[in-house]
């Protein structure tokens, strides 16, 4: 259930300035750890600024639309509001300077194949990639722990597209509207960009939904209004019905501003983005390779049982030091 | 957030499962005892296995008396390390090593707490598909609580325990699934609860096939050659028509379970049936006779504490 969700607790925020405020502020943290040689002044002659982040982060989100759109075999809907709600939660806590969004957009939308339940291997995943495969692959399965990480864990996510079907069936059964199957396209375009917004950051999937269901129909000339008031909500209150109807009117106004970044603007931001970002981070840098082979050695729980297991541990006492890690 | 193995000090391993080692530990701030579940990646084609992302959704969804804690997550090195809830024995181990401790009254508490812990789990859509007495872990305080959802088991230290014969093993799985079913439900995990009552009761398991043929074959000659009535649609099951048994008519349930009490047969009956959808479910199961009549239901303080047990 959404009301008891990870999701609601953590991660949905009250606005768009608590947002900007947690990007901006990974943005400055990545540039005072790594811009001790730099003017301080004028940082962002070397470093994204946070609009720059914002614009790029634009770009791999339709990217990753794409992406699954062209994905063999055909992707369900689910799979990719979870790939594009753990994109946007990953990046709310990391500058794109320390991990690039290539990567952890492949990484996002393999993680959700998984959780959504939607089995394919890794060779099937990456067959849907351009370029090198076995590299792509191995980038994937080594930000996969990475990425659960900074999701905190919170694998479970609620979309939209359930409580879509539940607002049709409820359509269908208690209001006069003809043929309400003729909303979907409609609800499905909308909800596509829904996605390049960050509506799923601040609203409840139920809110996007009749966000969605409200805007398909005023599309097919339809009015839903008194749907909405005297059947859906007529038992909730003045003040509930009015933070519903800002909400819609916020989550449809967001659509609407929707536009794609500027190509000559990204290409720029990509090339400042090759020269500032973390090489510790980027699989083509040796401090990378030679930090991956350490994490492979690295990889012993220490403890101080004897070789034949006992449930007598009574005679143990000793803390471990944690001289492994 | 305490989630790095330096917050712990790990005291033993104590377990191995499909895709790495168990480790008891303690949580050094809290002194709470826990097991540590390592998964290992590093070897693992597709990355983190499906059924660790199924415990994972599942432990944080369910949040239940008698269901096993997952109290945190943390990566070290390449693996992933899952932080549980510590249970020092289990249903298994006492029906190998302290059978003389299930007497009827505590039977009917831990099928009590294990009827708790499955309606939770049904009634949020969970579906465990794997209940066994293996997987049913008990504390300290003597607290059942269901495990391994998605994840292989642990194993504890009480020496000859055949692993593999675990894995292997396919006594409690429902006859659709034996069928090769691709749709089943919930109530697969209610088969799994009867077969279970049935065996802390007999000490013996109730259909005990070395094979999945062979478990079939045993589930068929007592429960009979099922009929569209007593299994609507069984003869559309993928497997239905590749291997035919000999006509058997059902075997009565107090030669089958000789010497149980007629309450006690009820209940497992309920539970054992071909029709998925005529099995008892974990709700009405609670409310069941068999739980009012006497020996009634053990109290807490006469249930076995584990670990006092084992120090004496």
């Amino acid at each position: 259930m959404f009301s008891t969700s990870t999701q609601r607790k953590f991660w949905t925020f009250s606005d768009e300035t608590e947002l900007a405020r947690l990007r901006e502020k990974h943005n400055l943290q990545y540039i005072s750890k790594h811009g001790s040689n730099t003017d301080e002044y004028q940082p962002y002659n070397i470093f994204l600024s946070p609009e720059e982040e914002g614009l790029l982060l634009k770009q791999y989100e339709l990217h990753m639309k794409e992406f699954c759109k062209r994905f063999s075999p055909p992707m369900p809907k689910g799979v990719v509001g979870t790939a594009f709600h753990y994109f946007k939660r990953f990046y709310l806590y990391n500058s794109t300077m320390d991990y690039h969004p290539k990567e952890i957009l492949a990484t996002c939308v393999y993680l959700a194949c998984k959780v959504e339940e939607f089995n394919v291997s890794i060779g099937q995943f990456v067959a849907n990639i351009k370029g090198d495969r076995e590299k792509a692959s191995d980038i994937i399965l080594n930000n996969e722990l990475l990425l659960m990480q900074q999701l905190n864990y919170h694998l479970t996510i609620h979309n939209p597209f359930r409580p879509v079907e539940g607002f049709l069936i409820d359509i269908k059964t208690r209001c006069t509207l003809p043929n309400p199957e003729r909303l979907r396209s409609g609800i499905d375009e909308f909800l596509e960009k829904v996605f390049l917004t960050d509506a799923c950051l601040l609203y409840a999937p139920s809110q996007i939904a009749l966000a969605a269901v409200l805007h398909s129909a005023s599309k097919e000339q339809e009015n839903l209004d008194s749907y909405v008031t005297e059947i859906l909500f007529i038992d909730a209150g003045p003040d509930k019905l009015a933070i519903l109807i800002e909400a819609v009117r916020k989550i449809r106004s967001l659509v609407k501003m929707v536009e794609n970044p500027v190509r000559e603007r990204v290409k720029i931001i990509e090339k400042k983005l090759d020269r500032c970002r973390n090489q510790e981070n980027n699989p083509d840098s040796e401090i990378y390779k030679r930090r991956m082979r350490e994490t492979l050695d690295e990889d012993d729980m220490p403890y101080s049982g004897t070789s034949r297991m006992s449930l007598d541990t009574s005679g143990v006492t000793q803390v471990l030091s944690p001289s492994a890690s | 957030m305490d989630n790095d193995v330096t917050n712990y000090s790990v005291i033993g391993r104590i377990g191995e499962g499909a895709h790495g080692l168990v480790f008891k530990a303690r949580h050094l701030s809290t002194g709470r005892e826990v097991a540590l579940k390592k998964i290992l990646i590093k070897n693992l084609e597709d990355g983190i296995p499906v059924n660790v992302m199924r415990e994972i959704k599942a432990l944080q969804l369910l949040r239940c008396k008698y269901i096993i804690k997952l109290y945190d997550m943390f990566p070290r090195g390449l693996s992933l390390v899952l932080v549980l809830e510590y249970m020092c024995s289990g249903l298994w181990e006492m029906l190998h090593h302290n059978q003389q401790e299930l007497t009827l009254p505590r039977i009917k508490t831990y099928v009590q707490m294990l009827l708790k812990g499955t309606r939770y789990m049904h009634a949020h859509y969970v579906m465990h598909r794997d209940l066994k007495p293996a997987n049913l872990l008990i504390n300290h305080e003597g607290i059942l609580k269901i495990a391994d959802l998605g994840l292989a088991r642990l194993y504890w230290p009480d020496g000859g325990r055949p692993y593999s014969h675990q894995v292997a093993t396919r006594w409690y799985r429902a006859p659709e699934l034996l069928y090769g079913a691709r749709f089943y439900t919930e109530k697969v995990d209610l088969w799994a609860v009867g077969c279970i009552i049935a065996e802390l009761i007999t000490k013996q398991p109730l259909f005990a096939g070395e094979s999945d043929i062979e478990q079939l074959a045993i589930v068929l000659q007592h429960l009979g050659t099922p009929t569209e009535e007593t299994w609507p649609g069984h003869s559309e099951l993928p497997d239905y028509h590749k291997i035919t048994f000999p006509e058997s008519s059902p075997t009565p349930w107090h030669e089958l379970l000789p010497g149980v009490e007629p309450d006690a047969l009820h209940l497992v009956k309920s539970f054992i049936l071909y029709d998925a959808n005529k099995r008892i479910s974990a709700k009405e199961a609670i409310r069941h006779p068999w739980f009012q009549n006497r020996p009634l239901p053990a109290t807490m303080d006469e249930m076995p504490k584990p670990s006092a047990i084992k120090s004496k």
